[in-house]
């Protein structure tokens, strides 16, 4: 039996309802079938006020030991540092933060909000909002850079916007079951096991990019949707188009740009005019080029390429 | 020079650019797109300055009849992202225009 608690900062319960949706676990089967018991979620937690105080007291002095601790949301630091503005059971969620962080075994942040800040960190941040451990690619957040808990591991950073029910199931059965030895996290403190490869890495459109033909308009079935449409695809590590969502797409088989969701830069170019769904760039080429790949590189090889490009490669190939 | 994928529509359409390329059309080949503002701003007046007049869509878009070079790279139609090799058709929603491989624009993007 492994005892999770789950709060919520600044966010917008994305995360829950992404939660809610997971198969491979599903979330009853977190319960039924692993051994975690739910000691409340903003969603689920039958308990109210003074109730679910008493619970994270009790989590806090030890009586209840708390094992794992999820947190979605930004932590809030305004006004002037006081986390007044996400009050939650009585004092400044930041606090009840604090002190749980400490108490847990294992601390998992759910969501960009709780991992590096995500929208609500935009500039200007004028919520004053952090991730747990992260400020956008900044380590330190609302933890501080040297943070490990208990069990000696730092956050569990699980990004996303929102994050893909079962990487949060998954890696939840992992900790709850022992296994959380085996996760190796990268720079970031994502689990490798799901942040190695790209987004683009099974994505349908593949065959576009080798041969450089482009989207020029959402939901087109031809064309890659890197080069014009701003898809961010090739530099942004998520198994999007490996562990599908709905087990049946992505966004981008759906004709719609990867916003680069798992990446602590994320809302890119701080949401600026201009820059959402449009590839920037810098006298016609990328600003942002796939993970690897130089500047010369890409032009002498996308010049070859396009001129190579059979006519299929330009044409609708999805014929009902 | 027909193409199998180019409609004689196209052909007569692209032998018309060229002519007005060749006589002498004074297109706003400079300054380049450097950045992701001016693109904005040239795709920008395309709307409202040009719509479906083609001199002012080839003025505004700066076409050329032959390559341009800009930051040490050759910038012609054949290719740009909005190339449709084939075809030999610019895709780019505010152009859609017949042209040719070695032509270029102040829009090219790799």
């Amino acid at each position: 039996m492994a005892n999770l608690l789950w709060l919520q900062g600044g966010a917008c319960s994305g995360n829950t309802m992404s939660f809610l949706n997971a198969e491979e676990p599903s979330a009853c089967d977190l319960v039924t079938d692993f051994g975690i018991n739910v000691l409340w979620q903003p969603s689920l937690g039958l308990e109210l006020g003074d109730d679910v105080k008493a619970i994270l007291q009790k989590c806090i002095s030890g009586e209840i030991q708390l094992d794992i601790f999820v947190f979605e949301g930004t932590v809030i630091d305004a006004p002037n540092g006081t986390g007044e503005w996400n009050r939650f059971c009585g004092r400044p969620m930041k606090e009840w933060v604090k002190e749980l962080t400490a108490a847990a075994q294992f601390v998992v942040a759910i969501g960009d909000c709780a991992t590096w800040g995500g929208i609500p960190a935009t500039a200007p941040n004028p919520s004053d909002s952090k991730g747990l451990q992260f400020l956008k690619r900044e380590k330190g957040g609302a933890l501080g850079a040297n943070f490990t808990s208990k069990a000696g591991l730092p956050v569990i950073n699980i990004p996303g916007c929102p994050a893909h029910p079962d990487w949060v199931t998954q890696i939840l059965v992992a900790v709850a079951t022992g296994r959380a030895g085996d996760l190796t996290l990268d720079e970031f403190q994502r689990p490798k096991t799901f942040f190695s490869s790209f987004t683009q890495t099974g994505c349908t459109r593949n065959m576009h990019f080798a041969y450089k033909v482009s989207s020029t308009a959402f939901g087109q079935r031809k064309g890659c949707l890197f080069y014009d449409l701003g898809c961010r695809g090739p530099m942004t590590h998520s198994p999007c188009n490996r562990i599908l969502w709905n087990r049946v797409s992505s966004k981008t088989r759906a004709g719609m740009p990867c916003l680069g969701c798992t990446e602590p830069e994320f809302p890119f170019f701080d949401l600026a005019p201009g820059t959402v769904f449009k590839t920037q760039t810098v006298m016609g080429v990328p600003k942002d080029l796939p993970e690897g790949v130089d500047k010369k590189g890409y032009v002498k090889l996308t010049a070859a390429a396009k001129g190579a490009a059979p006519a299929w490669a330009e044409e609708d190939i999805f014929v009902v | 020079m027909t193409d199998r994928n180019s409609s004689p529509q196209d052909d007569a359409l692209r032998q018309k650019i060229s002519g007005l390329l060749s006589g002498g059309l004074e297109t706003e080949a400079w300054p380049r797109a450097e950045t992701s503002e001016m693109v904005n701003e040239i795709v920008g007046r395309l709307h409202t300055d040009a719509g479906d007049d083609l001199e002012k869509k080839l003025v505004i878009g700066g076409f050329t009849d032959h390559p341009i070079e800009a930051d040490e790279i050759e910038q012609p139609c054949e290719t740009c992202m909005y190339y449709l090799v084939h075809r030999r058709f610019c895709e780019l929603p505010e152009f859609m225009l017949p042209v040719e491989p070695n032509w270029s624009c102040r829009l090219w993007r790799i």
